[in-house]
């Protein structure tokens, strides 16, 4: 199924080469969860960093569905 | 002393005199340094109804006890006096250079009372004081105001001044320092300007002593360190400054768009810090000895009606002058903060009464004549046209010069402005972040995110993610974020690097290593339990202020907006902010009766009995 992963911040320079603006189109298997997509990119599902699925806080043994949007961006603050 | 210097300026603007005066050591450590000191001396000097435009009100310039040491990011000054935008009191920060040049003449403060006859400037040349004349400096704006006075005092001299706004007596006036830094909320600016205080020039080179110098720098350089670790493992602020910020509030549904009619914005992708990073950005600019960066040293140079130079923009001035207006051209947003900077304007005030403007003309509330022609979301040429005539109250500019709260009141619209204490929402929408919503209600000052910004948590992660759109724990994040922010700015650091190195990294935000850097510095012995009790002493004082101000609980509220209409779209659909579920056990938890007064044993504990009751 396909699903949009968007990296934030410093984070965007590891989307796929050729990728414009912050979000990119994976295929995943289904049965997929958040934690499994944040570990395809090399990151950890830890204080460093924050997970959202669909703008909402995200538990990392969530299942994924078609569509759902996953966004990482580092955790520093602020503005 | 240590650390302080012990002394502090009292200018009488009236009849032009100048006075030094050794300050209480007990009471010094009692309240901090900075904002601490600067509500007791407002506190017992001043009667908390005078009209912030007369020379009865107080303008105090405070520095904190880490202010100009060692210490990365002490750096931070503040300037407090009762808000003529709001009624209440105002605490607006800045870092740059100015500080530690003020820090450094051997003053911690500087009280000003009284109006000058004609138009003034103070120059403290280490500690030599002078009043000079500024009528030749009155009606320039800010860059031109700052490169003036250097040339007439010192090269290496240190300006903060206001503009034509803060002359003008703009209601969101600023002080700007060192010609792109803003002490801008609650209109400062404009409480000089009453005063006839055009600039504060400073130079000085008596580095506050240390009582252990070596242990200090040995654990700044340690702090430093990490942040550039961080930097390395991916901490944004210095490569997109706060620009990175619209991307991750639009994610979550709380970008203020139209005037908070929404908190998505379909023009983000444009506004943000990679746009501005390969647009304008020339390089990251560091406040004095700080090791993050987050400043923007940009150029707009298109061709374009909006080139020009300076610093900026920020997220809070992507977000009032920027989505929340519903303009997504980067150019013009950049001009339009250069514009504020230069004539003295703070951008999310001046944004908002913009916004509230375009979204009463959109419904045929404001009636085209008054404006001048129609104005909708998204038109920039305007904008920058309605922010000059602001400045200087030309036109319908009289009108917007007084803030969106009397704006909307004077069309007979009150649930249109957003604001709490009369004082614009800041750039997070609360309805999808709870926290926030309880902070703009409560804080001192009104709607400030710097009052205790606990979006840290409930956006950024830090120092641990939670979830916005819960109420429960709201009510003790808040009061921590709180005490911690008022430690933060009464001692004089920076609260982008203090959230994440200096307090212990959960939720209790418990102040182990500010306790360390303070001790270092001032050898006061402080342990984190008192360095928190006076940072819970110095916010009810000010809560006291307020009610001597004339604020009651009832004042503790937000627009009808927020409390009464869901967000339509987005993560956060359906949330109203429900603060009703969260006041009660915020007052419980500051000891606060029923109506949001401090009891007489709170007062007692905090030993404030004899403050408040003489």
């Amino acid at each position: 199924m396909q699903i949009s992963v968007k990296l934030l911040a410093t984070y965007r320079k590891k989307l796929p080469e050729g990728t414009s603006g912050s979000t990119c189109l994976l295929e995943v298997p289904t049965h997929f969860v958040v934690r499994q997509i944040v570990e395809k990119f090399n990151l950890s599902y830890d204080e460093s960093n924050v997970v959202l699925l669909n703008g909402r806080v995200a538990e990392p043994e969530q299942t994924l569905q078609t569509d759902d949007i996953v966004c990482i961006f580092p955790a520093y603050a602020g503005g | 002393m240590n650390g302080w210097q012990g002394k502090i300026l009292r200018i009488n603007l009236t009849d032009q005199s100048v006075k030094q005066e050794d300050v209480d050591p007990g009471f010094a450590k009692d309240f901090l340094g900075g904002r601490g000191w600067a509500i007791k001396y407002l506190y017992e000097e001043m009667d908390p109804t005078v009209d912030p435009l007369s020379p009865d009100n107080m303008l105090i310039f405070a520095t904190g006890p880490l202010t100009g040491t060692p210490a990365p990011t002490g750096n931070r000054y503040m300037v407090v006096t009762k808000s003529p935008l709001t009624g209440s009191l105002s605490n607006s920060n800045s870092g740059g250079e100015f500080p530690t040049w003020m820090k450094r003449t051997g003053f911690d403060l500087f009280i000003f009372t009284g109006k000058a006859p004609q138009p003034i400037y103070l120059w403290v040349n280490e500690n030599q004081v002078e009043i000079r004349s500024a009528v030749h400096l009155w009606g320039k704006n800010v860059p031109q105001t700052t490169d003036l006075l250097v040339a007439e005092t010192n090269p290496d001299a240190k300006v903060a001044c206001i503009g034509p706004a803060g002359e003008n007596l703009v209601l969101m006036a600023a002080i700007i320092n060192d010609k792109h830094r803003a002490a801008a909320r609650s209109g400062v600016g404009a409480v000089m300007g009453s005063k006839n205080l055009k600039a504060v020039v400073v130079y000085g080179t008596k580095q506050p002593a240390m009582y252990d110098e070596k242990g200090m720098k040995k654990l700044s350089v340690e702090i430093s360190k990490e942040v550039g670790e961080g930097i390395k493992a991916g901490s944004s602020l210095r490569e997109f400054g706060t620009a990175y910020v619209p991307q991750v509030t639009n994610e979550l549904g709380i970008l203020p768009t139209h005037n908070f009619q929404s908190g998505q914005f379909e023009g983000v992708d444009s506004i943000d810090g990679v746009a501005l990073k390969e647009k304008y950005l020339i390089r990251p600019k560091p406040c004095y000895r700080c090791p993050i960066a987050c400043g923007r040293l940009t150029k707009v140079a298109d061709g374009s009606p909006y080139d020009g130079e300076g610093e900026g923009p920020e997220y809070e001035t992507l977000s009032a002058l920027g989505s929340a207006c519903g303009i997504d051209n980067l150019g013009a947003i950049t001009k339009a903060n250069y514009i504020c900077n230069e004539l003295g304007m703070d951008t999310i005030t001046a944004g908002m009464t913009v916004a509230a403007t375009m979204e009463m003309s959109e419904r045929g509330l404001i009636p085209d004549s008054d404006i001048g022609k129609p104005l909708r979301f998204g038109d920039a040429d305007m904008l920058i046209e309605l922010l000059e005539k602001m400045a200087y109250r030309q036109g319908f500019g009289n009108t917007l010069a007084e803030g969106s709260f009397r704006l909307a009141a004077k069309y007979e619209h009150p649930e249109i402005a957003v604001t709490a204490r009369k004082l614009e929402f800041p750039g997070y929408d609360p309805r999808g972040a709870q926290g926030m919503g309880l902070l703009y209600a409560t804080a001192s000052v009104g709607a400030s995110h710097m009052a205790g910004d606990v979006a840290y948590a409930e956006v950024f992660g830090v120092p641990e993610n939670i979830d916005p759109l819960a109420t429960e724990g709201k009510p003790a994040l808040v009061k921590r974020f709180g005490n911690a922010f008022v430690s933060i700015d009464s001692t004089g650091m920076c609260v982008f690097l203090s959230v994440r190195y200096i307090f212990d990294p959960d939720l209790n935000l418990w102040p182990t290593r500010l306790t360390e850097l303070m001790n270092l510095t001032t050898g006061a012995e402080y342990t984190p339990e008192s360095l928190i009790r006076a940072a819970d002493r110095i916010f009810n004082l000010e809560r006291m202020f307020l009610i001597g101000a004339g604020f009651t609980g009832k004042d503790d509220t937000l627009p009808p907006r927020m409390l009464l209409e869901p967000l339509s779209s987005g993560p956060a659909k359906g949330y109203v902010v429900h603060l009703d579920k969260m006041l009660p056990e915020f007052y419980a938890l500051q000891g606060w009766d029923e109506n949001g007064v401090p009891t007489k044993e709170k007062l007692e504990e905090l030993n404030l009995s004899e403050i408040v009751y003489s």
